[in-house]
């Protein structure tokens, strides 16, 4: 089996442990950083889309993204400068007067894990903060707004309706438990995911 | 007319219940002993028994555990020891006098005298080291995993303990939740491995000690986990949301388990909130989910709603269904 090859495996797995190593061997045999980044980033579009059927759960998807971010650690150095594989900087947060930050977390993961740079700008994030961190940062193609109340669907909806009325060239992406594709187009969003794995499908589709 | 605790017997037992079980009234929810868990108030923060800060900020439906740098109690899962002190459960006599006074006041032939614990086990393990840090823990550190569960679990029964010897109580209605709302966090085996013999042990301690009822709090999907749930011994899972099939869950597994929920808060307890809009969710539960092994209800875990008359107004709607259906 190829050194990428192994890679791909244990990040899929999750072996925090062994893939930093793994990946250095990869380098040693001669594989360019980039393409070992690409098998990583393909191992946790698998890892996404076993979450999204639920053969998998979140400990897996978590250490999945461990493993790889640390992976991604000994490239890091080999690839300053390069943005050859980036889609772009996503800022995300969840909205205005929603606490709630796990969810907002592994989606977060995981849209990294598809080959974002992320700002994450936490909990309670008004909405003229988002608008704020697009112009503040280089290179931003998506804003994802999280909102898990029925309470907090107006702050989504005005999270959503300021950015794009900046007239910012960004796409909106938007989810949380109460919210429904029809909701996500209501309010003008760009797109909508039910859950993390799905999440970072649509964020490489929205900004492809 | 069955008394409140006869028709939930009736009830879950598969017999001839008059009426449906409304909600929580069955239930004489026991909140004022010296072991209730401490809780912010609403704008408030406090440092709970086992050192978690929590905070309940205005316009918010509950309080959340703070897990920055600052305030997170186990920064490393092979070092909790140094950090995790479980609380004090022995208090002075005089400090249960008002929960032993509100139990000798309860008829036990109507309701149940029901001891509430929260957090559970796993939200105590997330509340110490956040919930990321510990589901990954499970992997990487199954060892001290176990080790922190079982300090948990001696903890939990000093804790039944203490509400058996003072309260007596008939049941035991215990929080944990276990899922969002479209799975469960973790897989049926993993859940297997850490959670259930740890809720054998505090559940088979409760009925050992004559608590007839173990109702089990998880607001969230959990539809995988309900053979482990029969296996720790719970009777009534409250909090089970409309994402599990609840009437597919009462058809497979009826008799063994009952089930309490089945209408989401989120959708009919909000600021804008209509009796109409209730008056449909309940209809829907009722009729789909039918008069066995089945407690209409919200899936908020306690008897109260986020939103004032909410509550009230589920309770009517489940009575003119009773009219309808029984």
């Amino acid at each position: 089996m190829s050194k990428i090859q192994e890679v791909k495996e244990k990040v899929e797995i999750g072996k925090t442990k062994l893939v930093p190593g793994l990946v250095q061997e990869a380098l040693d045999e001669g594989n360019a950083p980039g393409e070992i980044l690409q098998a990583m980033v393909e191992s946790m579009s698998v890892v996404g889309e076993k979450f999204s059927s639920g053969e998998i759960f979140v400990p897996e998807m978590l250490i999945a993204a461990k493993a790889m971010s640390k992976g991604v650690d000994v490239l890091r150095p080999l690839m300053a400068g390069d943005t050859s594989a980036s889609l772009g900087t996503c800022i995300i947060g969840t909205v205005a007067g929603d606490l709630h930050d796990i969810g907002k977390n592994l989606v977060s993961m995981m849209i990294e894990s598809a080959g974002f740079t992320m700002v994450d700008l936490g909990v309670d994030v008004p909405a003229e903060k988002f608008v704020e961190a697009v112009k503040e940062n280089e290179n931003v193609t998506l804003v994802a707004c999280s909102g898990l109340l029925t309470t907090t669907m107006p702050a989504l909806k005005e999270a959503v309706q300021t950015i794009k009325a900046s007239g910012l060239d960004v796409k909106v992406i938007v989810g949380g438990a109460p919210v429904t594709p029809e909701y996500a187009a209501e309010i003008g969003a760009d797109g909508f995911a039910p859950d993390a794995g799905s999440a970072a499908v649509k964020a490489k589709e929205l900004v492809a | 007319m069955l008394t409140k605790r006869q028709n939930l017997m009736e009830t879950i037992k598969g017999g001839n219940p008059d009426r449906f079980v409304k909600q929580y009234e069955a239930f004489a929810m026991m909140m004022k002993t010296p072991i209730t868990r401490a809780k912010p108030p609403i704008g408030g923060e406090i440092v709970n028994e086992w050192g978690v800060t929590t905070r309940w900020p205005e316009g918010q439906l509950g309080a959340f555990p703070v897990h920055d740098d600052e305030h997170i109690v186990v920064k490393d899962i092979t070092k909790w020891k140094d950090t995790v002190k479980a609380p004090n459960v022995k208090h002075p006599e005089e400090d249960w006098a008002t929960a032993i006074a509100e139990a000798n006041a309860i008829d036990r032939n109507e309701q149940y005298v029901t001891a509430f614990v929260a957090p559970g086990i796993f939200e105590n393990v997330h509340y110490l080291m956040s919930m990321e840090e510990a589901l990954m823990a499970f992997y990487e550190e199954p060892e001290a995993m176990h080790e922190l569960i079982d300090y948990l679990v001696e903890y939990e029964l000093k804790l039944a303990k203490e509400f058996i010897d003072h309260i007596h109580p008939d049941a035991i209605f215990h929080h944990d939740d276990w899922g969002s709302q479209i799975n469960s966090f973790m897989s049926p085996d993993m859940f297997e491995e850490f959670f259930v013999p740890a809720y054998k042990k505090i559940y088979g301690y409760y009925k050992e000690n004559g608590v007839e009822l173990v109702i089990h709090h998880s607001d969230s999907y959990g539809a995988n986990l309900v053979p482990a749930m029969i296996e720790m011994g719970i009777d009534i899972w409250q909090g089970v949301m409309t994402t599990n099939n609840v009437p597919e869950l009462i058809k497979k597994y009826g008799g063994q388990i009952t089930f309490m929920g089945d209408i989401d808060s989120g959708v009919i307890d909000f600021p804008e909130w209509t009796q109409e809009n209730i008056a449909e969710k309940v209809e829907t539960a009722c009729r789909r989910c039918g008069k066995l092994y089945f407690i209409p209800g919200a899936s908020q875990g306690l008897n109260v709603s986020s939103f004032p008359g909410v509550y009230e107004a589920t309770d009517e709607e489940i009575d003119k269904m009773t009219k309808e259906m029984f």
